[in-house]
């Protein structure tokens, strides 16, 4: 009874990641904005795989050194590289002309 | 300890992560891990301010539960509108809070951290909410 409880708790996480994943990703192919984009992607990178990896926690528990350290990275690197991916969308800010520049 | 504390922190996250990956507590494997994470090179760090640090890091746990409330909130959404907002920076002389900062901002739906502003004072924060009543009327 209780194994089953665990598996149907997995499934619905999993499934759940799944529905997040598509809402994410499917306005990629739209026209929005980049930045737009970028916060959906949020939800469906970070949230719907975190979902996911917990998911997989309850159906595989003797993995869990592997599953938590990928958790970890998950959520990390995907949270810093939106980061990244938004500040490298902004126009870069003005250089000060260095004495090379303003050399003939 | 305010001196010594980066090492710590340093050496115990590390050490974490190898025992995560290697899945092995004996003491040889342990031995191993710790040299690792000390031989690693690290970055010369100021004393860090422990309340502080934790206070961001509690803060940036809270984020996970706070995230998913957002994301249901967007999904759910009809309409969206989007935002540029700051806002102040709780010390940009240390890189860790800045991290844990921009990780707690970024990591919920609503917001994305573009960079810092008005000479690291601030941050500049892209947002993405639901449409309320009267950004949907013309």
């Amino acid at each position: 009874m209780a194994h089953s409880l665990v598996d149907h708790a997995s499934a619905v996480l999993l499934g759940a990641g799944l529905v997040l994943w598509f809402w994410g990703t499917w306005p990629l192919l739209g026209t929005h904005s980049y930045l737009r984009k970028l916060h959906a992607l949020s939800v469906a990178d970070t949230l719907g795989s975190l979902l996911m990896l917990l998911g997989l926690l309850l159906r595989i528990p003797g993995q869990w050194p592997l599953l938590t350290l990928a958790l970890l990275g998950l959520v990390v690197w995907n949270t810093i590289f939106g980061y990244v991916l938004a500040a490298c969308s902004l126009p870069p800010p003005p250089q000060p002309a260095t004495e090379q520049d303003s050399a003939p | 300890m305010r001196r010594l504390l980066p090492l710590l922190l340093s050496t115990a996250f590390r050490l974490a992560l190898w025992c995560l990956l290697t899945s092995d507590l004996s003491r040889l494997n342990l031995l191993i891990g710790l040299v690792v994470a000390l031989l690693l090179p690290r970055a010369r760090s100021r004393p860090l301010p422990v309340r502080v640090l934790l206070k961001a890091t509690v803060r940036g746990l809270l984020a996970i539960p706070q995230a998913f409330a957002e994301a249901l909130r967007l999904v759910m959404a009809p309409a969206m509108v989007e935002r540029e907002d700051s806002e102040p920076a709780t010390d940009r002389a240390l890189p860790l809070l800045v991290f844990l900062d921009v990780f707690r901002i970024t990591l919920t739906p609503f917001t994305i951290v573009l960079g810092l502003e008005d000479g690291g004072r601030r941050y500049r924060i892209h947002t993405l909410t639901p449409a309320s009543k009267e950004d949907s009327e013309p």
